[in-house]
């Protein structure tokens, strides 16, 4: 048996910084790495630590990766001091995904905000590549400034596809930064938006804050509790199940979730912390 | 078989010589005077005279000899050595086997927990005497061993009955044959064996019987966490019960090499600490000291239960004997236990109340 915690070195190929605080490594694993889409992988730095983050490029390519991070801590700090052609080290991929078979011939809403987006957006990737598949896909996104904004070149490019609906709102525009789409905490968006939401399913992700009163929000639209997807965010150390920080009662985020349904979930302690 | 407790240490000694081909490493306790006290420490046996198989379990777990406190499991760096260790009492071994499920199964395998695992003989042995922290008869353990070893050692007079419980303990039972006198076991000895177990499982259960047993451990969840807040108070979340706990096997896993090599290093962490599930950018499942000092017995009595098919406590009581601020876990599970309920649970979830005060 292979050694769980074997590390895949990485070459950096491309960086685009997304935002003040948010840069997208592109990556190319010394050998492929095959993934689904929900996913995470750990991102060494090279005698520095690792941390979990979910791949956000689609899971159809397996030769180069890209992994969005937020700068808020002490690797995801050294993070935003590589540069290209550095090497980063990569375990994984751990944990359960998006079932996409139970998108199909379906509405689906995808809910984001701030770097909540990074597994969005490989969620999105996917599902376009096969897009007949999926009846329509609303995705909504969120960002606290038009600065905050990630992914920027994605509006224009997302919005091509006929089946595809993407809106955008800022929580505030500061003074002198303009923005000419929706201002209001992304969850103010949910009332525009018009599916039948008895039998289709929602994905949500971002800060807890966001995804507790979006996943409350989207219940009182409807969606049934089987059919709201979460990804939860808590510490996954190891990937496999064995370090149990990400315990929430008796599941793992890393190995039972990061995917997991809120009716999976919802008496767990600590679910929003 | 029957052997003269002299003979087995004759033989443990002999096969722990470098020219023995047995053995490359033979770790028992060792008895010793610490203040007032005569406690147990697991130790590699050379020329001391103090071993000691009998006796309660060890002050440090064995968990220890099988995952290190600090191992680098990549690249793997731990090596097979053939060892025996002897004098294990069935709380350690029973933790054993809530290892082995976790850190041995079909999603994942720790590489150096196995290579110490399958390098090691095991050699269990009743318990002849109790600690004062003492209480597996609490959480369904018993003071000896009936699976999990390879061979079993159980007292009676000056003479050990021998039970083999492995493949590998049947080689060693016959390669001990050759060496010693053996006497096979008769209903005279079957009945000491019994009437010793049932003497030592007697003197558990009557240092415990103002406690409450596991089966009732399920109403912990329930409890007021007001309730947990008065039981932490002396606590300082130093995390020596969860570093000392037998099954207890969280880990922080750390990146130590290069600018262009991978090393991964793996150390204990302690859910005590308040660092260890906060997550980037600061949040925490459990900001406060109560919250993780509740989270620990939930762990042993809800959460560990639900992913290994056993309870996460084998009552040796080293969480109350190592903790600095005295606190007796049998008296918390008590103290919770017998609180007035909560008040009605709050629609905003068992938390809410904790919340509120952040």
């Amino acid at each position: 048996m292979s050694n769980p915690y074997e590390v895949i070195p990485a070459t950096i190929y491309d960086i685009v910084q997304e935002s003040p605080l948010i840069r997208t490594l592109r990556l190319r694993p010394d050998r492929p790495i095959r993934f689904k889409t929900g996913q995470f992988i750990e991102l060494s730095i090279p005698g520095i630590g690792e941390g979990p983050f979910t791949p956000s490029s689609s899971h159809f390519v397996s030769d180069v990766m890209d992994v969005t991070v937020m700068k808020t801590g002490f690797v995801t700090e050294h993070v935003h001091k590589v540069r290209v052609g550095d090497r980063v080290g990569l375990r994984g991929p751990f944990g359960t995904w998006y079932p996409l078979e139970k998108f199909e011939g379906k509405d689906l809403l995808i809910l984001g905000g701030g770097c909540g987006l990074a597994p969005l957006r490989s969620l999105f990737l996917t599902l376009v590549d096969e897009i007949q598949k999926y009846k329509s896909i609303t995705f909504l996104a969120g960002a606290k400034t038009p600065a905050d904004c990630i992914y920027k070149q994605a509006a224009t490019e997302w919005q091509r596809y006929s089946r595809v609906r993407f809106v955008r709102a800022v929580d505030a525009v500061p003074a002198g930064e303009s923005w000419g789409e929706d201002v209001g905490v992304v969850t103010t968006l949910l009332p525009k938006v018009s599916m039948d939401t008895s039998a289709n399913p929602a994905v949500v992700c971002g800060p807890p804050v966001m995804m507790k009163f979006g996943t409350f929000d989207l219940l009182n639209m409807g969606f049934r509790e089987e059919n709201i997807y979460l990804s939860m965010e808590k510490k996954m150390y190891c990937g496999f199940g064995q370090c149990r920080h990400c315990v929430m009662g008796r599941y793992y985020a890393c190995k039972d979730g990061p995917v997991f349904t809120y009716a999976q979930i919802k008496n767990e302690e600590g679910l929003w912390d | 078989m029957i052997i003269k407790v002299d003979d087995v240490m004759a033989f443990l000694r002999s096969s722990a010589l470098a020219e023995s081909d047995l053995f490359k490493e033979v770790i028992l306790p060792l008895r010793l005077k610490v203040g007032d006290k005569e406690v147990f420490f697991l130790a590699r046996l050379d020329g001391s005279d103090s071993y000691f198989l009998d006796g309660y379990r060890a002050v440090d777990p064995i968990k220890v000899l099988f995952y290190g406190a600090r191992e680098q499991v990549f690249p793997v760096a731990a090596k097979p050595v053939r060892r025996l260790i002897a004098g294990v009492k069935a709380c350690d071994l029973k933790a054993l086997q809530l290892l082995d499920r976790a850190l041995i199964n079909k999603d994942f395998v720790d590489p150096a927990y196995k290579v110490w695992r399958d390098s090691t003989t095991i050699l269990s042995v009743d318990c002849t005497e109790a600690g004062p922290a003492c209480h597996c008869t609490l959480v369904g353990g018993k003071p000896y061993s009936e699976e999990g070893f390879d061979l079993n050692l159980s007292r009676i007079g000056d003479r050990y009955v021998l039970k083999a419980g492995s493949e590998k303990g049947r080689e060693l039972l016959d390669v001990i044959k050759c060496t010693t006198e053996a006497v096979d076991v008769d209903a005279q000895a079957e009945k000491a064996v019994l009437e010793g177990r049932a003497k030592m499982t007697e003197l558990v259960q009557n240092q415990n019987s103002d406690f409450r047993r596991s089966e009732e451990y399920t109403g912990l969840r329930g409890g007021d966490l007001s309730v947990w807040g008065q039981e932490s108070r002396q606590c300082v979340g130093c995390g020596a019960c969860t570093n000392i706990c037998p099954t207890c096997y969280c880990l922080i896993l750390n990146e130590e090499g290069g600018s262009d090599t991978f090393v991964k290093v793996r150390s204990y962490d302690s859910c005590q600490w308040q660092g260890y599930a906060r997550v980037a950018g600061g949040a925490s499942p459990r900001p406060r000291m109560r919250q993780r000092f509740r989270n620990r017995y939930l762990c042993k009595f809800l959460y560990m239960p639900s992913n290994f098919q056993t309870l996460g406590c084998t009552g040796c009581g080293r969480c109350t004997e190592a903790c600095p601020g005295q606190i007796d876990f049998r008296t918390v599970v008590r103290d919770v236990l017998e609180a007035p309920p909560p008040e009605p649970e709050n629609p905003l979830g068992p938390n809410a109340q904790e919340r509120r005060e952040i």
